[in-house]
């Protein structure tokens, strides 16, 4: 970090007068660049070949567009410039890499490929020697006007509808095609035939990430944050409308439309953990047990024929049934141990986590009473079908478009999204909402002030189980199987993490975090045995650089960056310390 | 009677194990209330250490300088990983509200088993270890119960590691600094002690400790596996909770009792919840009934008055 801001003071003090200047001719050098082939020869993933930019080059030369703020003095541009060239920098030479490698060497290289990285480097160089921003950008409002409101409920639609689109483009573009050729690897288990194949992915993430930071570093995310909280409603009613019509821009691929409804399932359980964690402060590791409770209730009483008991209740029944149980069971665990400091939760919710895994793998008869069909599970649950004769597991045709059943399960998801949502949201913002916050804040303080602490903590927690009960039932259906190998820790430990990732307490955090890292294995299957590796370096990182997540709630990102906000130096809260 | 002595020893030698991975975990704790997730992988990385050792000693060298030789290594790797562990990912979120440790320690810990089994050599499935402690060689303790050699061995470094700890935590200038810190970091930095430095210490003695445990493992199951670290390592917790965390005799009481429970539950529970399946199951009943009869433990009562 100081070595960075080292190097920046040196290059400003060479470079700095004629830093606009060299930027300039950079963008130009690189916006030439993005309209020359990059690749000598076809065959290359995300058209290289002709003129028009596609691919990495259009992403390359939408960063390069932010090169304006060269000519502009607004606030906050070189710290905006710096983030989107150092991404266009990364961007070009890992798509060049990746043209070099699949051409079997440089002399495959285009000529705008040369153009592009020499302008690309001039680029970087004239954003790093930019003299220092004098203020931090400042959210910015709308003058006031007739059009005000207009132009501000058209921005907060548009927020929906780009998250939309980059959702689509993310899903759309292709993963590892079966290699042609020998493959080559990297440190023995990266491979480089899948890694050049999924390359447009991971750079289109590298874009999304690089604009993304520009933009926020302008104060432009913050400002139109400020809007859409302003205007929630037509914030929420234009993300269900775009989650709605999803399965249209598919045309019929019923595999991208799984991926969704799985998506959905992790992020409606994402967002009851978030519950749990992120408004009430107690740690669950053994969520993903509560998630299982609704799947083995659902899956035993849908009819299944490996099902011991021969019973199909309808599926309303079911989804009741299941929260509910799930919800005793929350009850059962959280009344006697939410009496108890939080760490001694996080151990009993862990303990909790693997008794319900090796009960359900040994109730199958021989160690134990016959009812979960052991390690392989309850498989082969019938579809859903609704009383008017819909059945879910057919193809329909609605408007025209003939959708893949996969569809129906992915409105069901949007359903379940939709109601654990809107509870969570509801409760975040009342009474007993605020009273969670206050316990997680300082139990002691909370407690002190007239809170029914044990109550209040007892209700988050069983709500949690209920709701994780209920995206249980409907996930069984989805997947159509309940097994053991589903509600390991490691499980509980995933949606965690995307609960922390996407930021503790908010709803559009825990969505965020439960699409990426549900996406990221589906799509960087490059990575293959590494995943879990990265995943782990990762979660590192983010409780260093980021420990506030994605999308964090204000009070949040002020706990974890102001000085004394936190707790004392030894990282205990502070009322955990006070009669030591 | 045979029968419930025989497992009364089988228990004993799960619980030294138990008992040497659950003192990094409960010193740790004591000084800066984190949970190190990650613990029970220096303990899988101390076996790995110590098969790492051999694999690089010539064939043929002699027992009696192999076996230090081994946990000379065990302990080196396990001290290092637990040391940079501590500096580069627990150390700068000193200050940061309790969760972000936690969830670091998971990254940690779930990074340490992927570099294992991605990078160790064959490590993907469980990697043999040599068997230079003969199991097969018993030795009676009366009537038919008898103990094998690796066993005795565990039990006997268990012991000898755990007095060790506890007289240099009790007696020692280092070890009464920890306890004070213990109670009352603040007022121990106006004393003069280097917190800093104390709390690596604490990382280090933990990590040396489980390395041994994690040789004495490899010795008597015969291999190692870079998933063993997360049972044990989730147990360890257990037995440190159980006996009452951030008290050094409590993870030892802990860790046989959690030990006994075990090998007790699986011999005796009713039909049809005894047997190995189930084993793992009624250490964490046990861990429940014992937190909600008393939550700070069996013998937690100096953490009851700091809740």
């Amino acid at each position: 970090m100081n070595q960075a801001a080292f190097v920046r003071t040196r290059l400003q003090a060479r470079f700095g007068p004629a830093a606009a200047l060299i930027g300039l001719v950079g963008v130009l050098l690189l916006v030439v660049g993005c309209f020359l082939p990059w690749a000598g020869f076809a065959g290359f993933p995300g058209k290289m070949l002709n003129t028009a930019p596609g691919g990495s080059r259009l992403y390359v030369l939408l960063l390069a567009l932010f090169g304006v703020l060269f000519r502009l003095d607004w606030p906050g541009r070189a710290r905006a410039l710096r983030g989107a060239s150092t991404f266009a920098l990364v961007i070009t030479m890992l798509t060049v890499l990746f043209i070099a490698y699949a051409g079997g060497g440089l002399v495959n290289l285009g000529t705008g490929a040369y153009v592009a990285l020499a302008g690309v480097v001039l680029y970087y160089l004239g954003a790093q020697s930019l003299p220092e921003d004098d203020v931090v950008a400042p959210v910015r409002e709308l003058p006031d006007g007739r059009w005000r409101v207009l132009i501000e409920t058209l921005l907060v639609v548009g927020v929906a509808v780009g998250a939309l689109i980059i959702f689509v483009i993310g899903l759309g573009l292709p993963t590892a095609s079966v290699a042609d050729g020998p493959d080559h690897r990297l440190g023995g288990a990266i491979s480089l035939n899948d890694l050049t194949n999924e390359s447009q992915f991971l750079c289109f993430l590298l874009f999304v990430c690089g604009a993304m930071l520009a933009l926020s570093r302008l104060g432009l995310v913050a400002s139109v944050g400020a809007m859409t909280k302003k205007h929630s409603r037509v914030l929420v009613a234009a993300a269900l409308m775009s989650a709605v019509v999803f399965p249209f821009t598919q045309g019929g691929n019923g595999y991208s439309l799984r991926i969704a409804a799985s998506i959905g399932v992790f992020a409606a359980a994402a967002v009851g953990l978030n519950i749990v964690v992120g408004l009430a402060g107690l740690l669950d590791l053994g969520y993903i047990a509560f998630f299982g409770v609704g799947a083995y209730f659902a899956a035993i009483f849908s009819g299944s024929v490996t099902s011991v008991i021969d019973m199909h209740l309808p599926f309303g029944l079911v989804i009741l049934l299941g929260a509910a149980i799930s919800g005793v069971f929350g009850l059962l665990l959280g009344a006697p141990t939410l009496r108890l400091r939080g760490d001694y939760l996080a151990i009993v919710t862990l303990g909790f986590g693997e008794i319900f895994r090796i009960t359900v793998n040994n109730l199958d008869g021989s160690a134990g009473p016959s009812l979960t069909n052991g390690p392989n599970g309850i498989s082969n649950i019938p579809d859903l079908t609704l009383p008017g004769g819909f059945n879910f597991g057919e193809n329909h045709l609605l408007f025209g478009v003939d959708l893949p059943f996969q569809a129906n399960y992915y409105w069901l998801e949007i359903i379940l999204i939709a109601v654990v949502m809107t509870a969570f949201l509801r409760l975040a913002e009342s009474r007993i909402g605020r009273a969670w916050v206050a316990i997680r804040e300082d139990e002691v303080a909370a407690a002190a002030t007239g809170i029914n602490t044990t109550r209040l903590k007892l209700l988050a927690f069983v709500l949690g189980a209920t709701l994780a009960g209920a995206a249980g039932t409907v996930n069984a259906h989805v997947v159509k199987v309940a097994a053991p190998d589903s509600f390991t820790f490691m499980e509980s430990a995933l949606l965690l993490a995307a609960v922390i990732l996407g930021g503790m307490g908010t709803v559009p955090g825990a969505l965020l975090g439960a699409t990426v890292l549900y996406l990221l294995p589906e799509k960087l299957r490059f990575l293959q045995d590494l995943r879990l590796l990265v995943f782990g370096i990762v979660l590192v990182l983010i409780m260093r650089l980021r420990p506030e997540g994605l999308v964090p709630s204000k009070r949040r990102a002020r706990e974890f960056h102001e000085p004394g906000g936190g707790a004392d130096a030894l990282s205990a809260p502070p009322g955990h310390r006070g009669t030591a | 009677m045979d029968l419930f002595l025989q497992q009364l020893v089988n228990g004993t030698v799960l619980g030294a194990t138990y008992g040497l991975v659950a003192l990094g975990y409960t010193m740790v704790y004591g000084i800066v209330q984190l949970i190190n997730f990650a613990h029970g992988e220096i303990f899988m990385l101390g076996g790995f250490g110590a098969l790492t050792t051999f694999l690089a000693l010539p064939t043929g060298t002699p027992t009696a300088v192999l076996l230090p030789m081994m946990l000379l290594g065990g302990v080196i790797v396990s001290v290092t990983v637990a040391v940079l562990m501590e500096r580069f990912a627990y150390r700068p979120l000193r200050g940061a509200p309790r969760l972000a440790p936690l969830i670091t320690a998971l990254g940690v810990s779930i990074a340490l088993q992927e570099l294992v089994r991605n990078f160790y050599p064959e490590a993907k499935s469980a990697r043999n270890f040599p068997q230079l402690v003969d199991p097969n060689r018993q030795f009676s303790l009366g009537g038919d119960v008898t103990i094998n050699a690796p066993s005795l061995l565990t039990v006997v470094v268990a012991v000898v590691g755990m007095v060790t700890l506890s007289t240099y935590v009790r007696r020692s200038r280092t070890g009464r600094a920890m306890q004070a810190t213990a109670q009352d970091p603040d007022t121990a930095r106006l004393m003069g002690i280097n917190t800093d430095r104390l709390i690596v210490t604490a990382f280090v003695l933990g990590a040396a400790l489980a390395a041994v445990a994690g040789v004495a493992q490899g010795l008597r199951f015969g291999q190692v596996d870079f998933r063993m670290g997360f049972l044990t390592g989730i147990k360890a917790f257990t037995a440190a909770v159980l006996g009452g965390i951030g008290n050094i005799s409590g993870a030892v009481l802990g860790g046989f009792t959690l030990g006994l429970v075990e090998v007790m539950a699986t011999q005796y529970a009713p039909e049809p919840f005894a047997g190995g399946a189930w084993k793992d199951a009624w250490a964490f009943v046990v861990l429940i009934i014992v937190l909600v009869f008393r939550p700070t433990g069996l013998l937690g009562e100096r953490v009851a008055a700091r809740a």
